[in-house]
C-alpha cells in the first residue's frame, strides 16, 4: 500500500507538469502513478521529460525601449560613412564582433545568438511596439496577446503559486503595460509602473498570519463541505483562486532585492536596470515564466553616441551579471534572454548627431536556453541601409523564440471560431540560432 | 616658423576703438564632408584645417570660389577628429581613438604620434598661448599637458569623478588656457569647471555649473549636455562657460542655449544667458576684442552665432547658420568668423 502522502506528492509533480500535459493527454502517466512506479520513473517518459523541461523554461526579455541603435551594439559599422565613431571589437565566439560599447557582452557570446536582418518597416513607436510585442501587425478584429501572455499560458502552471508574466516599465516614456489579449486577463502581466514591489500584495496589519491562515482554513471547511456531493468547476476554480492570491502574496518578498546579500547587490551596481533585473532573476529562480524588464529610453535624435555611451555601458554590465548569475545557479540552460525594442536607429547621423527612427535592417540578440551562441544570423550591406542576407520578420522572431522554447509556434488558438497561430501566418524559425 | 594659431579659445588682441556690434551676417556657405568638429586657422585668414567624422584633418580656402577640401596627408585617425590646432607649420589633432597626432602641414608627414595618449576618447585640445604646451581632455576624465614640439608627455591630472552621480560614465568634453598663460580650465558633462595653475596642474578654483546637465529620472532615465565650450577674457580674469539649459525631452537637443560666465578666481557668477530663440548646445565661445563683446556658436539640428554685450550678457546680433556649429575661427579684428559644422561651413560677418 502506498504512503498517502507520497501518492499526492506524485500527484502534485504531475499537476506541475503541465496544465494541458500529463494528466488529461498522458494516459501513461497517469497509469505510472496510479501503478505506484515512483516519481523518477515517471519522468523518465521522453514525452514527460521534454514536458518539464519546456515547464522549467524562463524568459527574461530586456525591453530596449526607444529603439537601440545596431550599429552601437549587435552590428557594428566601423569606418563606414554610417558607422559613428565606435570601434567593432572581437567576441570570444570565433569571427563575431561587437561595438566596442558591449565589451563584457563580447566575453559572453557563448551564450547569445545575434540576428542582424530584422526588417519590420514599422518606424513609429507604437506600431513598432505592438509588432515586436506581439509578432504581428494590428488587427482590428484581433486583440493577440503579446508574446509573454503567450509564454505565461504555455509555460505557466495553473496552480503556480506565483505570477506567470511580470512586466517592470518604470520611466514614463514610451511606456506600454502589455496585453493577454484573447487569453483573457488570467494571463496578463502583473504591471510594476511606480514601485518595484507590488501594491496591495502585502497581509494587512490588521490580520496576522495565525487570522489569516484561520481563515483560509475555515473557507477550505465551508468550500469541502459544499462539494462533498457536487462536481463543481465553480468550486473548484474558486478554490484555485485563493491559492493563487495566497501564493501572490508570499511572493511579494521575490520583488525585495533587500533579500539578496549584499555582495549580489553590489555585483548587479546601483542603477535602476541592474536593480530591476536582478529582481528578475530571483523571479524566474522562482518560477516565473516571463519578467519582462524595460529599459529607457534609447531614442536618441539627439546626441546618439552619448546617450548610448550611457545606455549600452548599463546594458553590458547588468545583462553580463545577469548571463553570471544565472549561469552559477544553473538557470542559464532554462532562460532564454531576449534583448529588442520596437525598432533600430538610421544608418544617417543628423545634425545633433543623433539617430532616427529605422525598421528596414536593425539587430536583437537571443541568449541561453535554446541558443546555438556564437551564431550571427542575417547580414546587412557595408553602411547599414538594407538587409542583403537572411531577411527576418517580427514573425519570424516570434516564431524563433517559441521555437527555442519547444512551444510549436504553428499552434493555433481558437478565437472564436477564427484559428490564429501563435506566431503569424508565414513565419518560419529561424533555425540558424536555435540549438 | 608661421604665426602661432590663435585658438578658438584665445581671445583675440585688442583694438583701439571697438564699434558697437549690430549685425551678423552669413556671408556664404559651402559643404564639406561629414560631421565638421573642430577648425584651426592656416596661414592666410581664409585657409582653414579641420577635423571631421571622416577621420582625417583637411585643408580648405574658405575664400575660394568653389572651396574644395584636400586632405592633409594619407594617413587618418581611426576614429572623429574632435581636436585640431595649429603651431607654425605643425598641426596636431586629436581623436575619439584616443591618440594625438603631429602632422606636417604642408607634406602630411606624421612627425609624432601618440596611440594611448587618452584611454577614451578625446574631446577636444588647446595650445597654450605661448604655443610650448598642448592640453588635451578626454572621457578618461584626465587632462594632459604635452610639450607642443616633442610631443612629450609633460603632465597628466585627474580631478574629475569617472562616473555621472547617477552611475554613468562621465565626459569631459571642454578645454582652454587663459590668455596669459597661467591658467587652464576644463569643464565637464556635469557642469563642472576647474580652474588649475597651467605649470602645476594645482587647482585654483571650482566652479558649478549644474543646469547645464539635464537628468531625466523619470521618463528616459539617461542625462544630456555637458559643459562644451570654455574662454577666458583677455585679462584671464572672466571664465564664460558654455552648454545647454535643461531640457524637458532629452531624445533631443532641446534646451535653450546658455552661457555662465563668472569671475572665476572670486566664484562670482557675473551673468548669464539662456537663449530659446536659438536651441541647443554652445559648442564654441570666444570673448571678442576689449571683451566688449562674446561670440557664441552652437545649435541643434539647425544652428546660430551669437554676439552678446560682455559685461552684462545683453544680446547685441544673431543669427541662423546653415548647420549645427561645432567650432569657429574669429578674425583678428573680429570682424569675420568661419564657423564649421555639420557638412558645411560659413563665413560670417560681424559689424
Amino acid at each position: 500500500m502506498s504512503d498517502p502522502a507520497e501518492v499526492e506528492h506524485r500527484r502534485q509533480a504531475l499537476r506541475d507538469l503541465s496544465r494541458r500535459g500529463f494528466l488529461t493527454t498522458t494516459a501513461a502517466g497517469a497509469t505510472a502513478i496510479a501503478a505506484d512506479m515512483g516519481h523518477i520513473n515517471a519522468l523518465q517518459s521522453e514525452a514527460v521529460t521534454k514536458q518539464l523541461k519546456q515547464n522549467d523554461t524562463r524568459v527574461i526579455l530586456l525591453w530596449l525601449a526607444g529603439g537601440a541603435s545596431q550599429f552601437e551594439t549587435w552590428d557594428p559599422k566601423p569606418g563606414a560613412k554610417t558607422g559613428g565613431p565606435f570601434r567593432a571589437i572581437p567576441t570570444n565566439a570565433n569571427g563575431v564582433h561587437i561595438s566596442e560599447l558591449l565589451p563584457q557582452l563580447a566575453k559572453r557570446m557563448q551564450h547569445t545568438a545575434v540576428i542582424r536582418s530584422l526588417n519590420t518597416r514599422i518606424a513609429d513607436h507604437g506600431g513598432g511596439a505592438s509588432l515586436m510585442e506581439t509578432g504581428r501587425v494590428r488587427d482590428p478584429g484581433l486583440d493577440f496577446p503579446d508574446l509573454g501572455a503567450v509564454v505565461a499560458r504555455e509555460l505557466g502552471r495553473l496552480d503556480s503559486q506565483v505570477p506567470d508574466y511580470v512586466s517592470l516599465y518604470t520611466s514614463t516614456e514610451g511606456r506600454r503595460k502589455g496585453t493577454s489579449g484573447v487569453l483573457g486577463s488570467r494571463y496578463a502581466p502583473m504591471f510594476l509602473s511606480d514601485n518595484m514591489i507590488p501594491l496591495n500584495l502585502a497581509q494587512l496589519d490588521a490580520v496576522s498570519s495565525v487570522d489569516h491562515e484561520d481563515r483560509a482554513a475555515l473557507r477550505d471547511v465551508f468550500a469541502r463541505k459544499f462539494s462533498k456531493n457536487r462536481s463543481s468547476a465553480a468550486v473548484d476554480s474558486h478554490m484555485s483562486a485563493y491559492q493563487r492570491v495566497r501564493g501572490l502574496m508570499a511572493s511579494e518578498q521575490l520583488f525585495n532585492v533587500e533579500n539578496e546579500p549584499a555582495e549580489v547587490r553590489a555585483r548587479y551596481g546601483p542603477t535602476q536596470f541592474g536593480e530591476q533585473c536582478l529582481i528578475a532573476r530571483r523571479l524566474v529562480e522562482a518560477g516565473v515564466p516571463f519578467v519582462k524588464v524595460a529599459r529607457a529610453w534609447w531614442d536618441s535624435h539627439g546626441q546618439n553616441f552619448e546617450t548610448h555611451q550611457e545606455l549600452c555601458a548599463d546594458l553590458d554590465h547588468t545583462m553580463s551579471v545577469l548571463l553570471d548569475d544565472l549561469s552559477e545557479r544553473g538557470l542559464l540552460e532554462n532562460t532564454l534572454i531576449i534583448t529588442l525594442g520596437e525598432f533600430g536607429r538610421t544608418p544617417r547621423i543628423n545634425a545633433s548627431l543623433g539617430r532616427d527612427h529605422f525598421a528596414n535592417a536593425w539587430s536583437c540578440s537571443l541568449s541561453g536556453h535554446g541558443i546555438r551562441g556564437g551564431s550571427v544570423y542575417g547580414k546587412t550591406d557595408p553602411e547599414g541601409n538594407t538587409v542583403v542576407d537572411g531577411e527576418a520578420s517580427a514573425a519570424d522572431l516570434f516564431a524563433t523564440v517559441l521555437q527555442a522554447l519547444g512551444i510549436d509556434h504553428e499552434h493555433e488558438y481558437m478565437v472564436g471560431a477564427r484559428p490564429i497561430p501563435m506566431a503569424d501566418f508565414g513565419s518560419s524559425p529561424i533555425n540558424d540560432v536555435l540549438a | 616658423m608661421d604665426e602661432i594659431d590663435t585658438s578658438a579659445n584665445t581671445p583675440v588682441a585688442k583694438s583701439a576703438a571697438e564699434p558697437a556690434i549690430s549685425s551678423v551676417k552669413i556671408a556664404r556657405s559651402f559643404s564639406l564632408p561629414g560631421a565638421v568638429f573642430c577648425v584651426a586657422g592656416g596661414c592666410l585668414p581664409s585657409q582653414l584645417y579641420f577635423g571631421s567624422s571622416e577621420f582625417g584633418v583637411y585643408r580648405v580656402d574658405s575664400d575660394a570660389e568653389k572651396p574644395e577640401p584636400t586632405a592633409v596627408s594619407d594617413s587618418k585617425h581611426s576614429s572623429y577628429v574632435t581636436g585640431l590646432v595649429r603651431i607654425g607649420d605643425a598641426l596636431i589633432s586629436g581623436s575619439y581613438d584616443g591618440s594625438l597626432i603631429w602632422w606636417d602641414a604642408s607634406t602630411g608627414d606624421v612627425r609624432h604620434r601618440v596611440n594611448s595618449a587618452h584611454d577614451k576618447w578625446i574631446r577636444q585640445i588647446a595650445i597654450s598661448p605661448d604655443g610650448s604646451t598642448v592640453a588635451s581632455v578626454g572621457d578618461d576624465m584626465k587632462t594632459r599637458v604635452w610639450n607642443a614640439e616633442t610631443a612629450d608627455s609633460i603632465a597628466a591630472w585627474d580631478g574629475y569623478e569617472l562616473m555621472t552621480p547617477h552611475g554613468y560614465p562621465s565626459m569631459l568634453y571642454a578645454v582652454a588656457f587663459s590668455p596669459d598663460g597661467k591658467w587652464l580650465a576644463t569643464g565637464n558633462r556635469t557642469g563642472k569647471v576647474l580652474i588649475r595653475n597651467a605649470a602645476t596642474g594645482g587647482v585654483e578654483a571650482t566652479l558649478e555649473t549644474p543646469v547645464m546637465y539635464t537628468w531625466d529620472p523619470k521618463a528616459r532615465r539617461h542625462s544630456i549636455g555637458g559643459i562644451r565650450s570654455l574662454s577666458f577674457s583677455s585679462d584671464s580674469q572672466l571664465l564664460a562657460v558654455g552648454g545647454m539649459g535643461v531640457v524637458v525631452n532629452i531624445d533631443h537637443l532641446g534646451g535653450a542655449s546658455r552661457i555662465e560666465v563668472f569671475n572665476w578666481q572670486s566664484g562670482e557668477k557675473k551673468f548669464e544667458i539662456e537663449d530659446t530663440k536659438f536651441k541647443g548646445l554652445v559648442e564654441q565661445l570666444q570673448f571678442g576684442p576689449d571683451d566688449k563683446w562674446l561670440v557664441a556658436a552652437g545649435g541643434d539640428n539647425g544652428g546660430f552665432v551669437s554676439v552678446y554685450e560682455g559685461a552684462a550678457g545683453t544680446l547685441l546680433a544673431q543669427e541662423k547658420t546653415p548647420m549645427h556649429v561645432f567650432d569657429f575661427q574669429l578674425s583678428a579684428d573680429g570682424s569675420t568668423l568661419r564657423a564649421v559644422g555639420f557638412e558645411q561651413a560659413s563665413v560670417v560677418d560681424i559689424a
